[in-house]
């Protein structure tokens, strides 16, 4: 190499160069005669595909039945079709080099698949088996109920899960998104005709998305896709209405005892809104620099100042029917208090100013910025389709973010914390050991204890 | 299959620091890694946990960026950064739109040339770093299991032996001159490796690495370090009590070769027999099959690394976790027979073969991978590990066919040499109450 060039020490920090524009690719979108919905997009820096089969229901639908129960018949929609066993699929998958994953939440069901693209149109046959054929043999779903349980057992040991589900329960009431898991109770009252009946009313084409991006031209890839479910027929998908929320008044506190803890999991949380509110950039842009980010408020105060904890952070998650915003933080146990008191703090004060100039140009920056990174990987732009398509936004909605952000001002951010960071009616919910930290958690509100099955102590 | 062609340029600057440049402009953003050839093996006797703390520390304020200045430097550029300690490298990386690529070489530069951190700095990482560890494990069901339980039975020297993540007292004990020493000892860019990943060229690349990075003192040489592990001499076993969790597991490790050895390729395989998701022999003889387990996993240097990114002994691991009617003494031995089965009869050939696509699928994915929304992370990875452990970054592309070439009569010779039972290491962890509250 040539003679180093000497850099002056005290040179400032180089200027950002000039922007190269960010180019989302050309989706071909369509839909099946059978009302199947199919998005393709071509990336070709490794020779593999990735993609999604969403069914736009999941456990949210089921609730009338039997709370998770999507969750569940998702897990069996992978243990055997009409024509594979359990093994078939799996060495199927292996021979292909294919991951697959079933999986449902609140508002979808999902088989995600990724593979070589040289076996695409295996791939898909599998997926389509999946999909359609599904048998829901008994001694997997004997097997699999099983392990449900003793894996809802274990998650009821798990500090972040008491602490999201006790959160979703007082946010949600009565409305099906109030539940994250099933009780063991719950779980030995499942019958197998219930998961057969959720996968025939919902496991539907009309219901369907299907999402892929890889190696491969999308006008073939869309005829592959016609004839792997061009002959599935359409069938009606019903839905049903759910109650309202929990009106919230004032703050509470939701202790769960989890004995001889030796750290404490403390979340406020409060309702917000959805992907489809036209105030959902500005909340994103606020949650950002409120505690979204590594260089927020939220993480320079409680982490990088007072050494509270590890990885604070804030959230806001958008359902389909409602969203939460959410601040979360694992904090030794002494200094419960001193968290929650620095977090009220911290929201009104992004609820009584308006953010400096600069503050705001970073956290413009940092949203554009991170959300383009999302282009230069099939993972990434799949994740990035699926939430487009998923919550319906608009076409342009990947060409059109990151100018939508950069015209955000301080005026924009003080209205959405007033609106959406309800510091007043803020709901407390702390996971630990009850003798080390409800007298700390009393000084936020009425205190009501439970245990880690849910029961009030 | 044709040979991978990922488009790569290295080089050293005079002052040793590798630099590999890895074009691809289909976005226009860059992922930016320095490594160092240290992790939590060689950190001082009497300071577990100090490789980490130090990791840290790097993020605290170098010679002319202070605290907080890379974290808001680099978010506010529209990227994201992190680091990680491993047992042979710690890494730092940015992922930043490609415009901000000279203002992450900028920062990295000044963090090799000078770290410039205090006592309060040190006090607030303590306490943040004790918190990491009671979130990942002391509050956490199976948390460390077995990452932090095996080294200590399976191993006898120190480096290899102790606790990663670090007692307690150990962090507490940790001053600014520990700090300043170990920076001065690792932290030479002689000891490090600079990829650059993305949208750039080459020529751009290495210029940039030049101005920034040219001048700083290349640094003493890496100290000498005694990692020797004797072989493993009988059964090492040992119990660990599980606070949380309700289900009684146990982890097996048996002593890997050297890594590009050929019973490394071969053993390889004969890893993804067995732990290659359901497929895998021992999650479908004791989950799907048997019905005794609910959950195995296990790898080559698993859980907390791959196959490429260590430089020292280790160990193949089982880890399994079982249903409680079951006694441990039942569990392993049917865990023992799926193991005496594939030493006796090794793998036939279509299983071979379903395992080598699988092998290449995964591989070419762990290269693009994301890790914390850092695009090509993967590739990141193994380039620094090859770099640094092999001096040839172009194994990237070239290794993948050493994997394909193995033959089932390897598969099973490694399986006869390596995992043998009465060389091994074997931790329980057990549930201190029995089933659910």
């Amino acid at each position: 190499m040539a003679t180093p060039v000497a850099v002056d020490p005290l040179a400032p920090v180089p200027p950002l160069g000039p922007e190269r524009p960010v180019v989302w690719p050309a989706r071909l979108r369509r839909k099946l005669a059978n009302g199947m919905e199919v998005v393709l997009v071509e990336s070709h820096g490794i020779p593999k595909l990735t993609g999604e089969l969403y069914f736009r229901s999941g456990n949210a639908s089921a609730a009338a039945t039997a709370p998770s129960l999507a969750a569940l018949t998702a897990t069996l929609v992978r243990t055997g079709t009409a024509t594979r066993t359990n093994r078939q699929i799996e060495e199927d998958l292996r021979r292909i080099g294919a991951d697959l994953g079933t999986s449902a939440g609140a508002d979808t069901s999902a088989i995600g698949f990724n593979g070589l693209v040289e076996f695409a149109p295996q791939l898909l046959e599998l997926v389509a088996d999946l999909a359609r054929n599904a048998s829901f043999p008994a001694e997997e779903f004997d097997r699999e109920r099983r392990h449900l349980l003793e894996s809802v057992r274990i998650e009821r040991t798990t500090p972040s899960f008491l602490a999201s589900e006790r959160m979703r329960r007082v946010l949600f009431g009565a409305h099906p998104y109030a539940t994250i898991a099933p009780t063991e109770a719950q779980v030995e009252a499942y019958r197998l005709e219930q998961l057969v009946g959720y996968y025939r009313a919902y496991y539907r084409p009309l219901n369907a998305l299907l999402i892929a991006v890889g190696d491969f031209s999308p006008p073939a890839m869309f005829e592959q896709i016609e004839r792997v479910f061009g002959s599935w027929t359409a069938g009606d998908v019903a839905s049903s209405p759910n109650p309202p929320l929990p009106e919230l008044h004032g703050r509470h506190v939701h202790l769960v005892h989890l004995p001889e803890a030796v750290q404490a999991q403390v979340v406020l949380g409060n309702h917000a809104i959805t992907r489809r509110n036209p105030g959902w950039l500005p909340l994103a842009l606020t949650n950002s620099l409120f505690g979204g980010a590594f260089n927020s408020r939220l993480v320079m105060n409680i982490r990088e100042q007072k050494g509270y904890t590890y990885s604070p952070h804030s959230g806001v998650q958008a359902f389909r029917q409602h969203g939460t915003f959410s601040v979360q933080a694992a904090v030794r146990n002494e200094v419960v208090a001193a968290t929650l008191t620095e977090i009220f703090y911290e929201l009104d004060r992004i609820r009584a100013l308006p953010v400096g100039d600069d503050e705001l140009a970073d956290a413009r920056n940092y949203l554009t910025g991170v959300f383009s990174l999302g282009l230069a990987t099939q993972d990434g732009l799949a994740s990035q389709l699926s939430t487009v398509y998923l919550h319906e936004l608009p076409e342009d909605y990947l060409e059109t973010y990151r100018q939508r952000i950069r015209s955000l001002t301080a005026q924009d951010v003080l209205a959405a914390a007033r609106a959406h960071f309800d510091s007043a009616n803020a709901q407390i919910v702390v996971v630990g050991d009850r003798s080390r930290i409800a007298e700390q958690a009393a000084l936020f509100g009425d205190v009501t204890e439970y245990d880690a099955q849910g029961s009030k102590l | 299959m044709k040979q991978l062609q990922i488009p790569l340029e290295s080089a050293k600057l005079e002052n040793g620091l590798g630099v590999v440049v890895s074009p691809d402009r289909t976005a226009p953003v860059v992922t930016v890694g320095v490594y160092y050839n240290i992790g939590f093996r060689l950190e001082p006797r009497g300071r577990s946990g100090f490789a980490h703390l130090f990791e840290h520390m790097m993020f605290q304020g170098s010679e002319h960026a202070g605290k907080m200045m890379h974290i808001k430097l680099i978010n506010s550029s529209g990227g994201v950064l992190n680091g990680s300690t491993h047992y042979d490298v710690t890494n730092y990386y940015e992922a930043v739109p490609s415009n901000a690529l000279e203002r992450v070489l900028w920062l990295e530069a000044d963090r090799m040339r000078a770290l410039k951190v205090d006592d309060e700095n040190l006090r607030n990482q303590r306490d943040v770093v004790k918190e990491e560890v009671r979130v990942n494990v002391l509050n956490q069901p199976y948390g460390g299991f077995p990452w932090l339980d095996l080294p200590p039975i399976a191993f006898r020297n120190w480096p290899n032996a102790h606790n990663f993540y670090g007692d307690f007292a150990d962090l507490d004990a940790a001053t600014l001159d520990d700090v300043q020493q170990f920076f001065r000892t690792y932290y030479a860019p002689s000891n490090a490796v600079l990829l650059i990943i993305g949208d750039v060229q080459p020529e751009e690349g290495f210029a940039l690495a030049r101005r920034h990075f040219g001048d700083i003192h290349p640094g003493p040489p890496r100290p000498a370090a005694n990692v020797v592990e004797g072989p493993f001499e009988g059964v090492r076993s040992g119990e660990v009590e599980e606070k949380f969790g309700t289900l009684p597991g146990f982890a097996v490790g048996y002593r890997a070769p050297d890594r590009r050895t050929p019973d490394w390729y071969s053993l390889a395989m004969l890893d993804q027999a067995l732990h290659g998701g359901r497929a895998g022999r021992v999650h479908r003889r004791l989950v799907l099959e048997q019905q005794i387990a609910l959950d195995t996993a296990g790898g080559i240097h698993y859980p907390v690394g791959d196959l490429f990114d260590y430089n020292g002994p280790t160990l193949i691991v089982s880890r399994v976790l079982h249903k409680p009617e079951y006694t441990s003494e039942q569990a392993l031995a049917a865990y023992d027979a799926v193991i005496e089965t594939v030493r006796q009869q090794g793998i036939d050939r279509d299983e071979l073969e379903q395992v080598k696509v699988k092998f290449r699928s995964d591989y070419v994915s762990s290269l693009e991978g994301g890790h914390g929304g850092v695009p090509r992370y993967g590739l990141m990875h193994y380039l620094a590990c090859f770099a640094l452990f092999d001096g040839d970054p172009a194994l990237v592309n070239s290794i993948l066919g050493n994997f394909l070439d193995v033959s089932a009569d390897d598969v099973r010779a490694a399986a006869q040499k390596y995992l043998d039972p009465a060389r091994r290491a074997i931790v329980l962890r057990l549930p201190s109450k029995k089933g659910a509250a």
